[in-house]
């Protein structure tokens, strides 16, 4: 038996041959639907948030840094690449690219940041009410989801160290609850 | 039995002690037990021909109910599933121990009482668990008030109390970092020669605490990405799990199409869990021979769900209420073909090797568990069913669509590592089966039915679906913030792993690798480490450049 086992054991490895791809040197595309690195298409998007609500790995930011612009970071570093964020966006302004060499050296290299022209309401002056559910706050709720108006504003980010200066950078930003005595 | 019965039994023997059931949780029976009497009623129940699954601590002080411990109980014949849930005052969180009943319910109660401080008298070992060893102590990261990002100082000496070896006996340590084991763990194994007498466990190295996470930070249609996530192997089963259990919860009805998918998803995951298996088993007993050709037979079956999902591994299909993408004709074509060529490399492959002796000498006998002990620590999946212990819940407790569909549980009688080989090679072919049936079967219609409103709040769901290691539990009370309240997660490793020990028990040192290997544990790894300076805590990364300088120089 053992060694009958022995010669179908080396059929097994004659008969597919040599499988080893070519790869890196012979180039691989990625099928057709792959979800690589998400693109964003300035033109398009209109601010509403959505993607930066329904990320789970919550790398989507937003934040207003005054009335009229409202900034939209993607910080890919911690991107899973699950493709939530091109499914919500009610514009289409996401897609998910077949990208998927993506190794770095520095985390900014992997970064998209929009700058987003936002229209004021000429009463009260903000970009639109945010408390009020209003048409541009429902597209952002597509995919269900709810939150206040601070969890919205104050979207949490977490770095892998605790380092000051990034804290002084960004006022948005949360710092670990530190336990000292 | 039926629910009913067991229901009237209980109130007979326990009269006011039991009471419910619960209307929280519908289709579960889930009944509120006295505390002082839950041992009595666990042993009972256990006693009925029921199967401890794992228990559900939670904080509910907020709503003015104090703590909560539920504990979950599969009678896999029978095809229903029970829950016992106790409180206690926000004051003393105290709960008699079922562990010396219930073996297997002992990491339970330990890791509640890292986590919720709770405390159980009677516990036979009430150690650490889950926390690390320089945790401060009266800090239970799953009570609401402790924040999700908590950083504690680090504090310096403080070490894990091993077991005291038993006399007669040396230590060797496996571990924390072992070429055999992919995931940090530390086995204390208590060796008389050549000869395992004992063994103590110290895991829970890379805990990430999804859970506390999940309940604080994200979404209910967020948690599907993470629950993902918590296995590298049987992300599929995660998800499915965690959506099941919400939309049992809150009664959320799911397209038919969309459940087939689902199977589909984990099926396929399961034919790629058993080969990668397969292969690591190959190469623990130094056969790399398998190692290489299941591997080479499983590769195109992650191009497949590649082409699928549009990721190898993260399928990222489920969402509440469905699915996220469908299966078109050319793709249903595609997994036919692919379907085709795996079961025929599969079937070259069992040929090749079932009949090696030298796979024979290195697993017949090796980690052998009888029956009854193996139904005394609760084993489930292959290594259960390698005990001739036939339960498989996607038979006993169907979900999705397998209801409609035909397959055989394949069980083995011999106890041992030999038995688990067999039953999962076996079990590749039931789940190419049943992909066929699936892409035959499926109706057309919608594949996802998301949800409208609100969930509503303090509902209970279970879902339990068959792993390709074993059944996964996720047990979830939903919440008012969009978010569960408390969600449970119980992977197959949880309870096979605390039959370990006793797999090991008068086991050869050399076979400890295959044997802790036969349970599939789940891997989780890192190719960085992170230095921290004593004294000044600063910290330093090292890449991988340096650590390779740095071992080639022998660490100097
Ligand atoms: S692909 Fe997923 S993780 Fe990445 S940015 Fe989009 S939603 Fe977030
Ligand atoms: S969801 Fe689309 S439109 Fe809305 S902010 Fe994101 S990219 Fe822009």
């Amino acid at each position: 038996m053992w060694i009958t086992s022995k010669f179908k054991q080396i059929v097994l490895a004659l008969k597919p041959g040599r499988v080893t791809l070519g790869y890196p040197l012979t180039p691989r595309t990625a099928p057709e639907n792959f979800r690589g690195r998400p693109a964003w298409d300035h033109t398009k998007c209109l601010g509403c948030g959505g993607c930066a609500d329904h990320c789970p790995a919550r790398t989507i930011l937003l934040r207003d840094v005054c009335p009229e612009i409202r900034v939209l970071l993607y910080d890919g570093s911690r991107c899973t690449y699950c493709g939530r964020c091109a499914e919500i966006c009610p514009e289409k302004a996401i897609v998910m690219t077949p990208d998927f060499e993506l190794a770095t050296g520095s985390r900014t290299d992997l970064a998209q940041s929009l700058e987003l022209f936002m229209l004021t309401c000429s009463r009260c002056g903000r970009c639109y009410d945010m408390e009020n559910r209003n048409a541009v706050d429902r597209l952002g709720l597509r995919g269900y989801r709810y939150d206040n108006l601070e969890a919205r504003t104050v979207l949490r980010r977490t770095t892998e160290r605790f380092e000051p200066d990034v804290l002084a950078a960004t006022e948005t930003f949360e710092r670990p609850t530190r336990m000292e005595e | 039995m039926t629910q009913e019965t067991l229901l009237q039994t209980l109130r007979a023997e326990f009269g006011a002690a039991v009471t419910g059931p619960d209307p929280a949780a519908p289709r579960r029976l889930l009944l509120d037990v006295e505390r002082a009497r839950l041992p009595e009623i666990a042993r009972r129940l256990i006693a009925l021909g029921a199967r401890y699954q794992v228990g559900v601590g939670s904080d509910d002080r907020a709503r003015g109910l104090g703590f909560g411990l539920i504990h979950l109980f599969a009678f896999d014949k029978s095809g229903f599933t029970t829950a016992i849930r106790t409180s206690a005052p926000a004051e003393t969180p105290e709960f008699p121990s079922i562990t010396p009943d219930i073996p297997v319910a002992g990491w339970t109660e330990r890791e509640y009482r890292d986590l919720l401080g709770f405390r159980f008298p009677g516990h036979p070992k009430p150690k650490k668990l889950i926390l690390a060893d320089d945790w401060p102590d009266g800090i239970y990261p799953l009570r609401k008030e402790v924040p999700y990002n908590l950083v504690p100082p680090a504090a310096e000496d403080v070490a894990y109390q091993l077991d005291e070896a038993p006399p007669g006996t040396t230590m060797v340590p496996v571990g924390p970092f072992h070429s055999s084991l992919h995931e940090p763990a530390h086995f204390a194994v208590y060796v008389d020669g050549e000869t395992i007498k004992g063994c103590d466990y110290r895991g829970f190295m890379t805990h990430r605490g999804i859970e506390k996470l999940c309940q604080t930070q994200v979404s209910y249609n967020e948690i599907p990405f993470v629950a993902e996530r918590i296995c590298g192997i049987c992300g599929s089963v995660h998800a499915t799990a965690y959506a099941q259990s919400v939309e049992e919860a809150a009664g959320l009805a799911v397209p038919r199409r969309a459940e087939f998918i689902r199977v589909l998803m984990l099926e396929l995951e399961r034919i790629h869990s058993h080969l990668l298996w397969l292969g690591v088993a190959g190469h623990l007993i130094g056969f790399d021979t398998v190692f290489m050709h299941a591997w080479r037979v499983r590769e195109p079956v992650m191009w497949l769900s590649e082409r699928i999902t549009g990721n190898r591994k993260t399928y990222g299909m489920v969402v509440l209420g469905g699915v996220r993408r469908d299966i078109s004709p050319e793709t249903a074509e595609d997994i036919r073909s692919v379907l085709k060529k795996v079961e025929a490399e599969v079937l070259g492959l069992k040929a090749a090797i079932l009949k090696d002796s030298l796979i024979h000498k290195r697993t017949k006998g090796v980690g052998h568990m009888p029956k009854a002990e193996a139904e005394r620590w609760s084993l489930v999946g292959p290594v259960a069913r390698a005990r001739s212990i036939d339960i498989d819940a996607r038979r006993d407790h169907p979900y999705a669509a397998y209801n409609e569909l035909s397959f055989d549980v394949p069980t083995a009688d011999s106890c041992d590592v030999w038995g688990t080989v067999l039953v999962r090679l076996l079990e590749v072919f039931e789940s190419v089966k049943i992909m066929r049936q699936v892409l035959d079967k499926m109706p057309a219609g919608p594949i996802l039915a998301a949800p409208q409103e609100a969930l509503p709040a303090f509902r209970h769901g279970l879902s339990m679906v068959e792993a390709p290691r074993g059944e996964s539990v996720h047990y979830v009370i939903t919440g008012e913030e969009n978010r569960p309240e408390r969600w449970r997660v119980r992977a197959p490793t949880y309870t096979n792993l605390q039959g370990v020990p006793r797999m090991l028990l008068d086991n050869q040192f050399a076979d400890f690798p295959i044997i802790v290997g036969s349970i599939d544990p789940c891997y989780s790894c890192t190719d960085r480490a992170v230095v921290v300076e004593r004294g000044t805590g600063r910290e330093r990364v090292w890449d991988r450049a340096e650590l390779t300088t740095l071992s080639r120089a022998g660490g100097k």
